[in-house]
């Protein structure tokens, strides 16, 4: 019987290595998580994570979405999207939102098809790296193509994100390097955009330096440069890692359900319903912190107004509460018992799904024709520590036929 | 009962058009049209599925 501390520690190595079982106990032992070294709250239900990620007026992003910068009291400025609260959420958003609806992805799918084909054709049929050999290299390259980023920056821009989101263990905020990185990416996309102001390309930095956003004066004007460099770099970096996390993911999940990934490999109709299980089950993103506006009373504890709360996503997807079998991967479970929060839930829920579905759906045919069979390096798999995402850098693999 | 759609929220993912296409479609435009006006109490449980499942929480079922 385990009679341990419940720690819930999101920069530590138990956490990155192996979440879920401290989720699991949060659930039953503390649905209002309080932890008192870093000072936040946490819910890890099902119940509590959907509806709160809906009441943006109680749960507010606008003073940054992880720990370091809600502690810090000070917001990047200008501020991207994802520290924004209605109404200027809703004119940021709005600005990019008609490029990534499901209908738009398909007259992308030609050069996302063509992008992921052309890393996997340079794969070693024999062994791989899976994530730094493909998954790693190849959503960078989709969404940088679409912005507008030159070649020769492409797979730079995801080492810079890779360096800027990592967090040592026990330190909640970004590396010297971090810092470098994320200013040398923002400067390429700053310098970016000044050539595009003068020469527009058919490309999304083009696209947002014609587009003018609301203001709550009902006033119209045009974003400025560092504002849409700002805009872009958040793009790529939600576009480079995300996608990045979801294929390491699957690839270390069907390693351990063969079985799945035969019957997926026999019956390609079910790809798109295996990205969602992933995604259930092992979310590249665990949690978003929110910012509480005003006092919340939960199952008998107080969470005070002006705390960071950590809505962990990654928990509920596993509640068992929510789902049957929660603790279970399985491409055939109903998938309207509850809401699956991969990729968050309303105002702020992912605006590049349909791009990472499809990005998902076609990088995981693609090992599937690769990868009869195949066995996971687990001595050789390596974690990301990072904040926000979850998964592997490094997931080697020997295909066997 | 009736749906209303929150437009300003609505960023055309059709989740709901493929859940209840009888009562959402997604043009070509990409624009959602909604069935207005009353409709049957049978249609209850796809409706509320639709609208918990939709990933902008756009849509609100208003029974009589």
């Amino acid at each position: 019987m385990t009679t341990s501390e419940l720690v819930f520690d999101p920069f530590s190595p138990a956490f990155y290595n192996d979440p879920y079982p401290i989720y699991r106990r949060m659930q039953d032992e503390a649905p209002v998580y309080y932890n008192a070294e870093y000072d936040f709250y946490a819910l890890t239900r099902h119940a509590d994570v959907a509806p709160a990620f809906k009441d943006y007026e109680t749960y507010s992003s606008a003073k940054g979405i992880d720990l370091a910068t809600i502690k810090s009291g000070e917001l990047p400025d200008p501020p991207s999207v994802i520290f924004m609260d209605p109404p200027d959420h809703r004119y940021m958003r709005s600005l990019v939102n008609k490029v990534f609806t499901p209908r738009a992805m398909e007259s992308q799918r030609q050069m996302v098809v063509g992008t992921i084909d052309r890393y996997a054709a340079a794969l070693d049929p024999d062994e791989f790296d899976v994530v730094a050999d493909f998954s790693g290299p190849f959503p960078v390259d989709v969404i940088t193509q679409m912005l507008g980023v030159p070649e020769e920056y492409r797979q730079q821009v995801r080492h810079w994100i890779d360096e800027a989101l990592r967090r040592e263990p026990g330190n909640i905020g970004m590396t010297e390097t971090g810092l470098q990185a994320a200013i040398e990416n923002g400067l390429m996309y700053y310098n970016l955009v000044q050539q595009r102001r003068k020469d527009p390309q058919d490309d999304m930095i083009s696209g947002l330096i014609a587009a003018e956003v609301m203001r709550e004066n009902g006033e119209k004007r045009a974003l400025d440069d560092i504002e849409i460099a700002s805009f872009v770099s958040l793009l790529g970096g939600a576009g480079a890692e995300t996608v990045t996390k979801l294929i390491g993911n699957a690839v270390t999940i069907f390693a351990r359900h063969l079985e799945q990934w035969q019957e997926v490999r026999d019956d390609r109709s079910k790809v798109a319903a295996a990205v969602e299980e992933v995604l259930r089950f092992e979310a590249p993103s665990q949690y978003n912190v929110r910012f509480s506006m005003k006092e919340v009373t939960l199952h008998g504890v107080t969470i005070p107004a002006g705390k960071p709360v950590f809505l962990c996503a990654g928990a509920a997807n596993r509640d068992p509460e929510a789902f049957t079998d929660a603790g279970s991967f399985d491409i055939n479970r109903d998938r309207t018992e509850a809401q699956n929060l991969g990729f968050g839930y309303g105002i702020h829920s992912c605006l590049g799904a349909a791009l990472a579905r499809m990005e998902g759906a076609v990088a995981l045919d693609r090992l599937l024709d690769l990868m009869p069979g195949f066995e996971v390096k687990w001595d050789r798999c390596k974690r990301v520590e990072m904040i926000n995402v979850a998964g592997w850098s490094n997931v080697p693999v020997r295909v066997i036929r | 009962m009736r749906v209303v759609v929150d437009f300003g929220l609505c960023e055309s993912n059709g989740v709901c058009a493929g859940i209840a296409p009888d009562v959402f479609e997604l043009g070509d435009d990409d624009r959602l049209a909604v069935l207005t006006g009353d409709l049957p109490d049978g249609n209850i449980d796809r409706l509320t599925d639709a609208a918990r499942q939709c990933p902008r929480q756009a849509i609100t079922v208003v029974e009589n």
